[in-house]
């Protein structure tokens, strides 16, 4: 069959074919490249944040003018809290626990300047503290209270306050050693207890206490009406989940958005990721046009021929098959050089990621070869399909 | 392999003045295996058309054309696939020859489908009709008399229970005319073949069973 092909193939045009392989070679490349990317930087961001802990997100309403003004409420109903537990991403959620009491603290030291405060406490479970310290414990008999403060509120002082003010800057470990008086009032009177800092939290940025202290110290002192709690903790052990931020979006909640870097990094990667898949796809249309195009020119140019081989005996799947052969072997090449190409793409990556110490891989995604041959499938159906067609209108 | 027609007659030929015809619109005319049929006409009278009819290419008639007592219309693209290559030849007036392909390899080109004749066997045709010289040449730049040859050649270089010749004595002299007649003839002989040859005035060719008037 060697005349036949050499008849029909005589009518190509070298520059359109061209054109249609260059282009659906970009496309492909285009496409592989980004999903490979795309599973790998996923695979990062979450490999990255499994090595730690899972995040702990520390969740409040928004302050609006109506709460300001005491027309809503600032706190979590029990239902929202049920809400946020169902949410994907929230693998626990612990609402955090106020003092139902006045409290104040002040010092009794001559080393020190005096010093008076009003204060507050929250309360939530140990396990949820970035802090751990053998001091952490609440023992009614020694009556000493531990205190976890934020880190924050530390450096303020040392970077901020005292410096303008002329104090002098106090260091971790001398804060501990501070002993200062916590005076809780109740109804009937109040009683002071010892207190000291035994640990500055990153995560938390709330005057800590510990929970079962604090149970206690409300029933023997509480007086205020229970009101709901102002901040919930959230543990994710997915933090790259784009939900969260959407879900607190919609829900006019509020959070260090520092804590969803990740997630908001995923967002933006995706929106990355579906803009070049669109782009690949455009793209991989185009060059699928200028594919069926080039062919149903050569068989248009071709036509005289055509109807004469169909007049000598030729069927028409005869008659389509050097230009099924030409579309495969163009197809293949597609196949192959995208996956090569990519695969490059893919080494030269992973090498500069090394760089940056990101672990990537060298080689491509399983699922980035079936892409490939599944889509150049469908294109080639498609083609076969059209060349069929077009042969069988010119034969009788 | 037995054509019947049944008031068959193409289309653009409801024009025209067809009384006198032996074939349009005829009851029970048959065309048989084994005997041989020249069409005679003046020109525009449907010779052409009429093999066309049998060769599948035209199927603007009117009534029915039966091959073996199959409807001609049933048959598919398959049917008429196989019939082309392995029952039906034909020497078509406008040759359908490939320009840039020599005059070997257009006869290949359809030979490599049947696969029926081998290479020497194409030679002892060129011999017969004083082509060996041209076998290797293009056939687009031969002479209209060649080409006819190559035509003929080419449409003996396969099986067929009919060949359907049109007018392929046009552009040759007395001479060669009567060289490709006997080898036509003797290639008809040897399969048992039918043969339907359409022509302006081939009285004159010997051993014709039926002159068919259309």
């Amino acid at each position: 069959m060697r005349l036949l092909y050499q008849i029909l193939w005589k009518d190509h045009s070298r520059t359109h074919l061209l054109f249609a392989f260059l282009g659906t070679l970009a496309g492909f490349v285009l496409l592989l490249a980004g999903i490979q990317f795309y599973i790998d930087i996923k695979s990062v961001l979450s490999e990255n944040r499994d090595l730690l802990d899972p995040e702990y997100i520390v969740i409040n309403k928004k302050v609006n003018i109506g709460q300001t003004l005491g027309l809503s409420k600032v706190g979590f109903t029990e239902e929202e809290i049920q809400e946020i537990a169902q949410q994907s991403f929230a693998d626990q959620v612990e609402p955090f626990l106020s003092n139902e009491f006045p409290v104040s603290g002040y010092t009794e030291n001559e080393r020190f300047p005096d010093f008076h405060t009003e204060l507050f406490f929250e309360a939530i479970p140990d396990e949820f503290i970035d802090v751990k310290s053998e001091e952490w414990v609440w023992n009614p008999e020694v009556g000493k209270i531990p205190v976890i403060i934020p880190q924050d509120y530390l450096n303020l002082y040392n970077f901020g306050f005292a410096p303008s003010q002329g104090l002098p800057q106090i260091p971790k470990g001398v804060l501990s050693m501070i002993d200062f008086r916590l005076r809780l009032r109740g109804k009937d009177g109040y009683d002071d207890y010892n207190g000291q800092i035994v640990g500055f939290s990153n995560r938390i940025h709330s005057i800590l206490v510990p929970l079962d202290f604090l149970k206690w110290a409300n029933d023997k002192y509480g007086y205020f009406d229970k009101s709901h709690p102002s901040q919930v903790i959230v543990v994710s052990k997915d933090p790259t989940d784009p939900s969260i931020i959407k879900f607190l979006e919609e829900k006019g909640y509020d959070t260090i958005r520092e804590k969803l870097k990740s997630s908001r990094m995923n967002i933006i990667l995706k929106l990355i990721i579906s803009f070049l898949v669109v782009v690949a796809a455009i793209i991989i249309g185009l060059a699928f046009l200028v594919f069926l195009l080039s062919l149903q020119l050569m068989i248009s140019r071709s036509s005289e021929k055509i109807k004469r081989l169909n007049k000598l005996g030729f069927h028409y799947r005869e008659i389509s098959r050097p230009y099924i052969l030409l579309l495969m072997v163009l197809m293949t090449a597609v196949t192959g050089f995208s996956l090569l190409i990519t695969s490059l793409l893919a080494g030269k990556f992973h090498t500069m990621a090394q760089d940056w110490s990101l672990n990537i891989s060298s080689s491509l995604h399983g699922i980035l070869f079936g892409m490939a041959v599944g889509l150049i499938a469908l294109i080639s159906l498609a083609n076969v399909a059209a060349i069929l067609i077009s042969t069988k209108k010119l034969c009788k | 392999m037995i054509f019947r027609f049944e008031q068959m007659i193409p289309l653009p030929m409801l024009e025209q003045d067809t009384s006198d015809s032996k074939v349009w619109e005829a009851e029970g005319l048959v065309l048989e295996q084994g005997k041989s049929y020249v069409v005679e006409a003046p020109s525009g009278r449907g010779k052409t058309s009429l093999l066309s009819v049998m060769y599948g290419i035209r199927t603007d008639y009117r009534g029915e054309v039966f091959l073996d007592n199959n409807k001609l219309k049933s048959f598919s693209w398959k049917d008429w696939s196989e019939l082309r290559k392995n029952r039906l030849s034909m020497i078509f007036q406008g040759l359908e020859l490939f320009d840039d392909l020599s005059t070997l390899e257009n006869i290949q080109l359809k030979n490599r489908i049947t696969g029926h004749v081998s290479t020497e066997k194409i030679e002892e045709l060129a011999h017969a009709l004083d082509m060996e010289p041209y076998l290797h040449r293009l056939a687009g730049i031969l002479s209209f008399g060649q080409q006819q040859r190559v035509a003929i050649m080419r449409a003996l270089a396969q099986p067929f229970d009919f060949l359907l010749a049109d007018e392929c004595f046009s552009h040759m002299d007395k001479e060669n005319t009567l060289k490709a007649y006997a080898l036509i003839q003797h290639e008809c002989e040897i399969r048992k073949a039918g043969l339907v040859l359409t022509s302006l005035n081939e009285t004159d060719l010997p051993g014709i069973d039926v002159s068919l008037k259309l």
